[in-house]
């Protein structure tokens, strides 16, 4: 009889987490208290150290496609059908000069290589060959005014409701010498599936920071403004902003 | 202090009564967003990436209404209890643990994650808290497991199975107490807090050694879901103990500090 109420007791107990989690995680404060792990989290772990770099036969021959869908719209489908010959990257807010790079540009700039694992936030991870241009080699071409803090990344892929995916990161992190807005995957052009003509790689951090389909690159001072005002599209869905561990 | 006429020792320092239930506390938050966070991506592989030819387990939906699991190759229907489970919004769907005891109860990575983050610092700063207090003051030397008990470990056990009259002499605590206790506060402990920075991207960048040294991110993933398999299971057989002997003593001792020795 003691040992039937103990087990009954227990169930019940284990059974209340999910309802009671709900309740409370539907308090801003509580919410609020449970997010100030990310700021020492950030503090502790910050964007120190490089990425392990693998071997070529440690790749990931079919690397797995996540993320939003790729973009179905005239002006992308366009993109594709034409190489990409139209295709610019504009780089521009807190710069001293806006630019705008055509894809063969960026092919002519001097080519970074990492082979390195994407962790996905979902759990699982993947590893890829990736080649392009440097994201701080390109900042210093463009040159930074006083008042830039973060980097906004502006992709051309949705949600399916029309929200643009966007992220951004710190200049510090921007600066990263991992940090690659990469133009190929293992040894080809990038494929539309893996973000063409050009994704964002920060091997440092889980994988939703590394955008796919960037169509633009503002500088800003904040990225109060912008959005939901978190500094991406999963961040304003209530993911960390720092997102190294 | 006396305690139904006999004398109390005072065996639990303020320290360890805050300690024990603050741990109590995040232990079951932990799990439950733990499980939340495991239901993003069912599957653990004993490698560095994800990895199917080298998955140990796998909880899955191969078709609408059935869930599986999968250990080590061998499937087994667990409908209703694992893969195809509860979603907390009042249907039944393809989710790995079921919502009443993932936090919060129904499907939020994002949510899960804050909970789990937060509670780990908790739980751990609580731990070195603990240990420190302990080291000090001498109660570590009483409950840590020391080559001289593991003679005593059988017979203890064999006085539980009622094959031996009486237990062995042991202080405070007796051998398999400090067996248990050394295990999880000293084994288990770092070793879920180990993995868990160990699968973490920017732990990795910091601290390769730490990832190959379980085998991998994913490999990593995998020993802190063993890990809290592992407390669980202590958890379990500590909780049944605390109930079947003497469960006012026991209480009342990890609230007041108070026991009355039998």
């Amino acid at each position: 009889m003691k040992r039937r109420l103990f087990l009954a007791s227990a169930t019940s107990a284990l059974a209340g987490c999910g309802p009671i989690g709900s309740a409370l995680n539907n308090n801003g404060s509580v919410r609020r208290i449970l997010a100030s792990a990310e700021g020492l989290n950030h503090l502790l772990i910050g964007t120190r150290g490089l990425a392990r770099e693998y071997r070529d036969n440690d790749v990931d021959r079919h690397f797995r496609v996540n993320g939003f869908a790729t973009p179905s719209d005239a002006r992308y489908s366009d993109l594709v059908a034409r190489n990409f010959a139209p295709y610019r990257l504009i780089v521009e807010g807190a710069v001293e000069r806006v630019a705008a790079f055509s894809l063969a540009q960026l092919q002519r700039m001097p080519q970074q290589t990492q082979i390195t694992r994407h962790d996905c936030v979902e759990g699982w991870s993947a590893i890829g060959k990736w080649s392009g241009v440097a994201l701080g080699g390109l900042l210093d071409m463009v040159g930074l005014r006083n008042d830039a803090r973060y980097v906004v990344f502006r992709c051309m892929d949705n949600d399916g409701s029309g929200n643009l995916y966007y992220e951004s990161l710190d200049l510090h992190q921007a600066r990263h010498p991992q940090a690659l807005l990469a133009l190929r995957l293992n040894d080809a052009p990038l494929d539309p599936d893996h973000g063409a003509p050009v994704r964002l790689r920060v091997p440092t951090q889980l994988g939703y920071k590394s955008a796919k389909w960037i169509g633009r690159i503002e500088v800003v001072g904040s990225f109060a403004t912008i959005a939901g005002g978190h500094g991406g599209y999963w961040e304003d869905q209530g993911y960390e902003w720092y997102a190294g561990i | 202090m006396k305690v139904a006429g006999r004398q109390a020792i005072y065996r639990y320092p303020l320290l360890t009564r805050a300690s024990h239930w603050l741990w109590v506390l995040a232990f079951v938050v932990l799990i439950g967003s733990g499980l939340q966070i495991f239901n993003a991506s069912p599957n653990l592989d004993a490698s560095d990436k994800s990895d199917a030819a080298r998955r140990v387990l796998a909880i899955g939906s191969p078709a609408d209404g059935v869930g599986t699991t999968t250990v080590f190759g061998h499937a087994f229907v667990t409908t209703g209890w694992l893969g195809w489970t509860d979603d907390g919004m009042g249907e039944k769907s393809a989710h790995a643990f079921p919502a009443p005891i993932i936090i919060p109860g129904y499907q939020d990575l994002a949510a899960g994650r804050r909970w789990h983050l937060f509670f780990a610092w908790i739980a751990a700063l609580c731990w070195l808290a603990w240990l420190i207090s302990s080291a000090i003051k001498g109660n570590l030397r009483e409950m840590v497991l020391r080559p001289t008990d593991v003679p005593k470990l059988w017979p203890m056990q064999a006085y539980y199975l009622k094959l031996r009259k009486e237990p062995p002499p042991h202080g405070i605590y007796n051998p398999l107490q400090k067996a248990a206790y050394t295990t999880v506060l000293f084994v288990l402990a770092p070793l879920v807090v180990l993995t868990g920075l160990a699968l973490s991207p920017g732990i990795d960048a910091i601290a390769n050694p730490l990832t190959v040294a379980f085998g991998g991110r994913q490999f990593a993933r995998l020993w802190h879901f063993v890990g809290m398999g592992l407390l669980v299971g202590f958890f379990i057989i500590h909780t049944f103990q605390v109930a079947t002997q003497g469960v006012v003593n026991q209480m009342r001792s990890m609230i007041s500090g108070w026991y009355q020795p039998q």
